[in-house]
């Protein structure tokens, strides 16, 4: 139960909010000023080409509205979303958006009522057309988006006024812990090298010959390979395609929260991204819950969805309309 | 540049440059301001943004310019109102040079319409409404250009054709719009101030002055603009009116000009020149800036002129007429245009007599200048043969004038003494050697005759005529006894109006006749206008076969206009009729609301997903105090919401105050338990 103060604000809210909200633009305001004073003009020296003059003025912001309620009219949006959207970077976000009647101009479209900032514009909409429009939305933080509803604005005509129509739709954007660089070293992999047979004891990776390389200090004698470097006259080691993969099971402490937190996820994704990348097998263990390890870039999707949930609450299924 | 936007520079250039123009009309600007704007703009339609690397450094002009159009005010030699016009032009020709930026369009627009405002007050010439609508269909181009430009992703093309239909029939709309407003919004200002007048561009050549100097140029003759404006009552209905427009008369030529003997008067709001009659002829006349003199001019013979106005920019004020020598009258203080009435007799005569001339005037009649040619009195006396009645004189002079002479405008310059030149040598001249021969010839015999100068001519035009500069003419005025001053005029016929090109002359004719209308229906519309403009909707109709009792019924206009104002009344009304019964929140909803505050007022908190029902079953199960009022409450909601049983008038508030007084019990029920009692305290 919600305190009375709020939900009168609430009900106050809903009934002065209209279908349509109208903003005036900066030359718009100007435009109104001047408007205002050759009305003051025509009717204080009673000039007819004043009067003329002003009845233009009006006609054009009369005309404005009904242009620009035209553009916004008969216009469905859908979001297409993004592939991937990490906190304080540019990530790219499409809706697809089309009219049924007529064309549109100038429209820009952006997520309502949500911390996303960034705009997507189309310049002309003929009627009929699917048209998926592109933006670049930067996220303030981590964690999920709760996205309300896509804002539809045109300046069209002149400029003057921007009406913005809200189309409601709810939906959830799962935003990535800020990628970065690990500053910290994984520490030590909770299993070894293991290879397809997963035998502790292998040590030279598993799969086919991937090339040869010069042994470099501390490296395992048994990887040389003997006829080559006999050849070349140094010792040569042999590298395969999966080489020394290794698991680590990052983890993240339960007690963290606000910076640390953000920090400790930060550096998580960029340690499993960096793990992933060498193909190695990376795990998650926070105080929600435990993802296996695993490779591959789906387990990194995993790990970063993983991330991003961490101290939020809220459904972890169909997260992302985006 | 993206594809584009140089489209967009050039219109908003353009209409910058038709907004200064709708100001640079009514010929007021500083020249210099004119030569600085107009170089400003070639200069950015070429695409040199001077000043796009520094804004601020050269907009020290600015500062320059606007001090010396403040001193010029200062001074009285330029109006605050034009200054202000001029220096709105500077600022545009500024960010013209200016880099093309988002902030600087705006500017140029704004800038834009502050000087088609200025304009509307400078000037209510024809052109400024076609200034005016270009200038708005320009920058309103521009403007959504940039706009659509704003919107359209980096590297795509602006869709600069699809832009133009849509924007094209706004502006329409936009125009009829404004048309509709000027019409009916009702005019609150009775006291018009229109743009009377403006000086207008080149220079004003009206011809008259204190004396005629034979061997002029003769130029004026080939001037076809108009100077005056004037409509009749009762109206001729002819196309040319060939008539004479008298300025004044001179009486005493010394060989080389004509002067006056009269003496000035004192100023009169109405002058009477000599007694009329009952065949008087109303003149509403209108001098216009490019006459450029202070001589009223009537239709011969003037009998009475009054009721004169001044109009300057700063407005227009009554003014007095100044009767000097000659029968000229003359406006007490300069202005850029003049407004009068006057009065005239019928052609045929003014009746004056020779005793009703001042004195000085009637010696002057007979004057002849002391060298004059003996030749002159000699073919004179030979031309006439012994005729001595005036009138048949004066026009068999004027017929061998005519028939003996030529009629040119090219000079030989001043010669000693131009009427002999004029006689006996070039034997060509225009009308003031025409004019002046005929006056002098007349006198030597005896013949009292006086030379006149105004006009000849008189177009029609609209519903009145209009005169040009080149009708200037000069003529004779013969004493004939028992009719007064007749006149009699020896140029030729077909060399009495104006001398221009005859397509410029029917340019500037369809360009008054546009003008008259605009004049009429756009500068002088008045609240008057509109309610003629009801009254024309609502007059029955003209019978056409001119029965002589008309039908009593509306015209059709009227039921058109009845209809439309009843659909617009009738769509006003559904769309209300559709606010008032949208959708609303269910009243039910609205109740539970108001449950729900009460609640949160006695602190009872709703788990998340909890319903009323849940809740109060959970009150029921832990035997709140509240769940005895709650229940009825509930199961009320659940039926009204749920159960086709809307809540009755004033049960919900019934309701609800159950709920409040159950609170407030329990609230003081718990600060009981909660105080410890005085009698176990005070123990």
């Amino acid at each position: 139960v919600k305190p009375r103060r709020k939900q009168w604000w609430a009900w106050l809210r809903a009934r002065l909010r209209p279908p349509r909200t109208l903003k005036v633009t900066r030359i718009g305001r100007t435009y109104l000023v001047v408007t205002f004073g050759v009305g003051l003009g025509a009717l204080n020296t009673g000039n007819n080409l004043l009067y003329l003059l002003l009845g233009l003025l009006l006609s054009m912001v009369v005309v404005s509205g009904v242009l620009s309620e035209r553009c916004i009219r008969d216009v469905s949006v859908r979001r297409v979303g993004t592939d991937a959207a990490f906190a304080s970077e540019p990530f790219a976000f499409r809706w697809a958006i089309s009219k049924k009647r007529g064309h549109g101009f100038a429209l820009t479209l952006g997520e309502a009522d949500s911390p996303l900032t960034g705009e997507g514009g189309v310049g002309y909409l003929p009627a009929g057309v699917d048209h998926v429009v592109r933006a670049d939305l930067t996220a303030p933080a981590r964690g999920p988006v709760l996205l309300t509803g896509v804002r539809v604005t045109t300046t069209w005509p002149l400029g003057l006024f921007a009406k913005t129509r809200v189309f409601p739709m709810e939906g959830t954007l799962l935003v990535y812990p800020r990628r970065g660089y690990a500053c910290q070293d994984p520490g030590e992999a909770e299993r070894g090298p293991v290879g397809d047979a997963g035998n502790p004891r292998r040590n030279d990776g598993t799969g086919d010959v991937s090339g040869l390389r010069e042994l470099m200090q501390g490296e395992d004698a048994r990887r040389i390979h003997w006829r080559k470097s006999a050849a070349l006259g140094k010792l040569l080691r042999v590298e395969r395609e999966r080489e020394e993969r290794r698991t680590w099971v990052l983890a993240v402490d339960a007690g963290l929260e606000g910076d640390a937190l953000e920090r400790r996820c930060e550096e998580v994704a960029a340690l499993a991204h960096r793990l992933i990348e060498e193909g190695h097998e990376v795990g998650l263990s926070t105080a929600d819950g435990r993802v296996r390890p695993a490779a591959g870039s789906a387990q990194e999707r995993r790990v970063l969805r993983a991330l991003a949930w961490l101290g939020h609450e809220g459904p972890r299924e169909e997260e992302e309309a985006a | 540049m993206r594809q584009g936007s140089r489209l967009r520079l050039v219109l908003r250039d353009l209409g910058s440059g038709f907004a200064f123009a709708s100001m640079a009309v009514s010929g007021q600007l500083p020249v210099w301001t004119l030569a600085l704007y107009g170089v400003s703009l070639v200069c950015a339609l070429a695409g040199w943004r001077l000043f796009a690397r520094r804004a601020k450094l050269t907009a020290l002009l600015l500062l320059i310019a606007a001090v010396v159009l403040g001193m010029n005010v200062l001074a009285g030699g330029l109006n605050l109102v034009v200054a202000a016009c001029a220096f709105a032009g500077l600022i545009s020709a500024h960010r013209l040079l200016s880099s093309p930026e988002g902030a600087t369009d705006g500017q140029v627009h704004l800038s834009g319409l502050l000087m088609v405002a200025g304009g509307a007050a400078l000037s209510g010439e024809l052109v400024y409404g076609l200034f005016l609508v270009v200038f708005s269909l320009l920058s309103s181009l521009s403007l959504a250009l940039g706009v659509v430009e704003a919107a359209v992703p980096e590297g795509e093309p602006v869709p600069t054709r699809e832009v133009m239909r849509p924007l094209a029939k706004g502006l329409g709309f936009a125009v009829a719009g404004a048309v509709a407003f000027f019409i009916l919004f009702p005019r609150l200002n009775w006291n018009m101030m229109g743009p009377r007048s403006s000086p207008g561009l080149g220079a004003a050549t009206a011809g008259f002055s204190n004396t005629v100097r034979l061997g002029g140029a003769g130029t004026i003759k080939g001037n076809p603009r108009i100077v005056l404006r004037s409509t009749l009552s009762p109206d001729p209905r002819k196309e040319n009116l060939d008539a004479y427009w008298l300025g004044r008369t001179y009486d005493v030529f010394d060989g080389q000009e004509w002067t006056n003997a009269g003496k000035p008067r004192s100023p009169m709001l109405m002058v009477t020149l000599r007694p009329g009659g009952e065949n008087l002829i109303h003149q509403r006349v209108e001098l216009l800036p490019a006459y450029g003199a202070r001589t009223a001019v009537a239709l011969e013979t003037p009998a009475r002129l009054g009721n004169a106005l001044a109009h300057t920019q700063t407005g227009s004020r009554r003014i007095g007429l100044q009767r000097l020598g000659g029968g000229e009258l003359r406006f007490a203080d300069a202005a850029t245009s003049y407004s009068y009435e006057a009065y005239s007799l019928p052609p045929g005569g003014g009746g004056d007599t020779l005793d009703s001339l001042p004195p000085e005037e009637q010696d002057a009649l007979l004057a002849l200048p002391e060298n004059l040619d003996a030749r002159i009195a000699q073919t004179a006396a030979r031309v006439l043969n012994g005729e001595r009645e005036p009138l048949a004189a004066a026009q068999k002079l004027a017929a061998w004038l005519q028939r003996e002479h030529q009629y040119t405008l090219e000079l030989s310059g001043d010669v000693a003494d131009p009427l002999a030149d004029f006689l006996f040598v070039r034997k060509a001249g225009h009308c003031e050697h025409f004019a002046t021969a005929l006056t002098l010839m007349l006198r030597t015999q005896g013949l009292r005759a006086r030379l006149a100068t105004g006009f000849f001519g008189g177009e029609r035009v609209a519903d009145g005529y209009i005169v040009r500069a080149g009708d200037a003419h000069a003529w004779t005025h013969v004493l004939v006894p028992g009719r007064g001053f007749v006149t009699v005029d020896a140029t030729p016929p077909s060399h009495r109006s104006s001398q221009s090109s005859v397509v410029l002359q029917r340019m500037i004719a369809f360009y008054e006749v546009v003008e008259a209308r605009w004049r009429s229906a756009v500068v002088d519309y008045s609240f008057r206008d509109q309610l003629d403009f009801a009254r024309t909707l609502v007059r029955p109709p003209r019978s056409r076969s001119g029965e002589a009792t008309p039908s009593r019924l509306p015209p059709l206009r009227a039921w058109a206009a009845a209809v439309v104002a009843g659909l617009v009344a009738y769509g006003a009304w559904r769309g209300l009729a559709r606010f008032l019964a949208r959708e609303r929140p269910h009243e039910a909803t609205r109740f539970v609301d108001a449950v729900e505050a009460q609640l949160a007022s006695a602190r009872l908190e709703r788990e998340e997903g909890e319903t009323l029902e849940d809740l109060d079953a959970r009150l029921a199960r832990e035997g709140h105090p509240l769940s005895a009022a709650l229940s009825p409450i509930t199961r009320r909601y659940l039926e009204a919401r749920f159960g086709g049983r809307p809540l009755l008038q004033g049960e919900a508030t019934t309701l609800l105050a159950t709920l409040k007084r159950a609170i407030a019990e329990d609230a003081r029920r718990s600060a009981a338990e909660a105080r410890p009692p005085r009698a176990r305290r005070a123990s």
